[in-house]
């Protein structure tokens, strides 16, 4: 075979014969081209199919801008999620889950709705592991020897067994984790390895481990493909914006909304609520509702000037959570039941505002012109967005805002000028002190100086060739005399 | 409280207002606010409380929740795995014992094993010669209470009548059956079988 034939032989394809250009990339950038790629090669198909997408999106954009402001983009963005899904379910190859992230990273804020959250977990997946193992290990080592690694090797052997489960439903995965919990429950009371720990020992140790193993496997046990807990998170968001018009009154929430220093307060608790989905072990995710319902006990406290009870809490957080719309609240709340310790979802006081959160989110589901008290045709035209309810968020939101960021400012400004009186107060006293520390000096120097006044001997400049009496005392120099031999 | 270790899920139903946050506040910090008739001074929907009863101490979680109708549909999310359930009435509002029957009917259909006890609230503005304000009759209570096979006590937040007696006879009922010990024993963890995945979202 000469050289110029194998050219034109497709690498393991013995008598099938092409042009080699046709199988290099359409763009002309030297890397071999691929037909599911529609002949571009995968780098250039990337920029291709993201220019594509991008146009397609704009001009659908233009199409359904005219909708109503509230529930626009978001069908758009289910219909591209849910293809996104299936895709990723159909693959699962490297490569194309590197090109969505690639595509979802140039789609505005606004369209790429939570599942990016998900997503870019995955693409720095270890950091909250290191940071989970740092932690577990000094825990450890504050154990005695036997009990840390009969703790670590039962741990490993377990994540190890969970990742090669990956494809087992999840509620099979949650009875796993939790049977794995009441085991090391036991055996922490049971095996000699453990014997003298105290109750609260235990239980720190019992969190650690429910904290190491959740963070580790995170990517497994959170919102699993398996399941359809995405659809649903979307749902429960869609849910949650078509009913942004919901104000403080219709709910009987005694929330004042417009105090600013109110207004801060459920913003910290809107803040609390949305960080659940950044934490991971369900302990940490608790930690945030918990946080979050103290705040709003602190907002019903300061709006009704008189301290609250479940009456009052439940149609507050209701209000917190239509305005926060967590991402991935579904999804959060199903991982929490699955993978949390149940006797604290049951009883404590982590599983009370837990529940409560439950019953907020079956509320939001469930709302309907009854459970507002409105008639069915207001509730309607809310729904649409046809009309604005009186006093609401959407109303005056924006001058509200507008408002609250100039008393804010005001407020910023009363602060700042009463720093600088200050400033310049301290700074006149230092100055004033100064000038007294200095005299106090010139005048304890001079005490000084008058009490031992300086004086400067003469210095007696020495000759010692100057012929001296003492040197004729001396003994005459000896002579050299010579010695015989 | 900050032990997190609860043994007993305790959790109270009734009409808004109906006393159940005065309840627990007495229960709990052992004060009342007459200038709040039905205010609590904590601000807290929660409460545990460690009680001795004889050689056992349990830890009550009390679980407050909303008595309005809006979130009736949901009452279930906040009684399911209770050991028991005190149900509130007001003894000046008959239209809050409706409200109990209802609640109780409720734990019947779907928590078969959670014990109730029936709460008459503001018992000192029925007291003596304010007999007159009393809307709930006593012997209608107990018939009521022989039928579902539960206790009645009548209590006032504000003298704490009964309020300590109510609580104690939750916790050593709960000390007395012993299938509640078995798996006190066995673990400090309580595994639950059943499925706990999507139940409050459906």
């Amino acid at each position: 075979m000469s050289a110029a034939y194998n050219e034109y032989l497709v690498p393991g394809k013995r008598g099938f014969h092409i042009d080699e250009s046709a199988l290099m990339c359409k763009n002309g950038c030297d890397f071999y081209g691929n037909p599911v790629w529609q002949g571009y090669c995968s780098k250039c198909w990337r920029d291709h199919s993201q220019k594509a997408k991008q146009a397609q999106q704009l001009q659908h954009h233009h199409q359904v801008s005219p909708v109503q402001p509230g529930v626009s983009g978001s069908p758009h963005a289910f219909a591209k999620f849910e293809e996104k899904k299936r895709q990723q379910v159909d693959k699962r190859s490297k490569s194309m889950r590197s090109i969505f992230k690639k595509a979802q990273g140039s789609i505005k804020a606004d369209q790429a709705s939570h599942p990016t959250a998900h997503w870019n977990q995955q693409k720095q997946p270890s950091f909250e592991s290191q940071q989970v193992k740092r932690d577990f290990d000094d825990f450890l080592k504050s154990l005695r020897k036997p009990a840390a690694a009969d703790v670590f090797k039962q741990i490993h052997a377990f994540v190890e067994k969970v990742q090669q489960s990956e494809d087992m439903p999840i509620e099979d995965l949650s009875e796993m984790v939790q049977d794995f919990y009441q085991s090391m429950a036991e055996r922490l009371q049971t095996h000699t390895a453990f014997k003298g720990f105290s109750e609260e020992q235990a239980e720190q140790l019992l969190g650690f481990i429910e904290k190491y193993l959740t963070t580790r496997l995170y990517k497994l046990l959170f919102c699993p493909l398996t399941t359809d807990d995405e659809e649903k998170d979307l749902r429960v968001q869609n849910r949650i914006r078509s009913l942004n018009w919901i104000t403080t009154t219709q709910l009987d929430a005694e929330v004042d909304d417009r105090d600013p220093v109110i207004r801060e307060k459920i913003d910290q608790a809107i803040t609390d609520i949305i960080k659940m989905d950044s934490k991971r072990a369900p302990q940490d995710k608790l930690a945030c509702t918990v946080r979050c319902s103290k705040q709003i006990f602190e907002i019903l406290k300061a709006s009704r000037g008189q301290p609250a009870s479940a009456d009052e809490f439940l149609p507050a957080l209701i209000y917190i959570v239509l305005k926060a719309n967590p991402p991935l609240l579904h999804s959060n709340m199903s991982y929490v039941m699955r993978f949390g310790d149940p006797s604290k979802l049951m009883k404590g006081e982590a599983g009370y505002y837990f529940t409560n959160l439950c019953c907020a989110v079956s509320f939001i589901e469930n709302i309907n012109a009854e459970s507002l008290s409105l008639t069915q045709e207001e509730f309607g035209r809310y729904m649409s967005g046809e009309a604005v309810p009186p006093g609401g968020y959407g109303s005056n939101g924006s001058t509200c805002e507008g408002l609250r960021l100039m008393y804010q400012n005001l407020n910023a400004l009363a602060e700042l000028c009463k720093r600088q009186e200050t400033l310049m107060e301290n700074t006149l006293t230092l100055q004033q002190e100064m000038r007294g520390f200095k005299e106090a000096m010139l005048q304890e120097i001079d005490g000084v100086i008058a009490r031992t006044p300086c004086t400067i001997r003469e210095r007696v400049k020495a000759n010692i060739d100057e012929e001296d009496s003492e040197v004729d005392n001396l003994p005459p120099p000896l002579l050299p005399t010579p010695a015989s031999v | 409280m900050s032990s997190s270790r609860v043994d007993l899920k305790v959790v109270l139903l009734g009409k808004e207002y109906g006393g159940k946050t005065s309840l627990v506040e007495r229960y709990l910090h052992d004060r009342f606010n007459a200038d709040l008739p039905y205010q609590n001074t904590i601000g807290a929907a929660y409460g545990a409380r460690r009680v001795k009863v004889g050689e056992h101490t349990v830890t009550m979680g009390i679980w407050d929740t909303a008595g309005s109708e809006r979130y009736e549909a949901m009452s279930r999310i906040y009684y399911r795995g209770a050991k028991a359930a005190i149900v509130c009435y007001d003894l000046t509002d008959s239209s809050s014992f409706d409200r109990a029957k209802f609640w109780v009917n409720e734990l019947r259909q779907h928590e078969e094993k959670c014990k109730i006890y029936l709460c008459g609230t503001k018992q000192d503005l029925v007291d003596g010669d304010l007999k007159k304000h009393r809307s709930v009759d006593y012997y209608n209570t107990t018939d009521f209470a022989d039928e579902i096979n539960a206790r009645v006590f009548e209590t006032s937040s504000k003298t704490g009548n009964n309020v300590r007696e109510l609580f104690y006879k939750v916790a050593e009922d709960f000390c007395n059956d012993p299938t509640n010990f078995q798996k006190q024993d066995d673990s400090t963890l309580h595994i639950y079988d059943e499925p706990q995945g999507k139940s409050c979202m459906c």
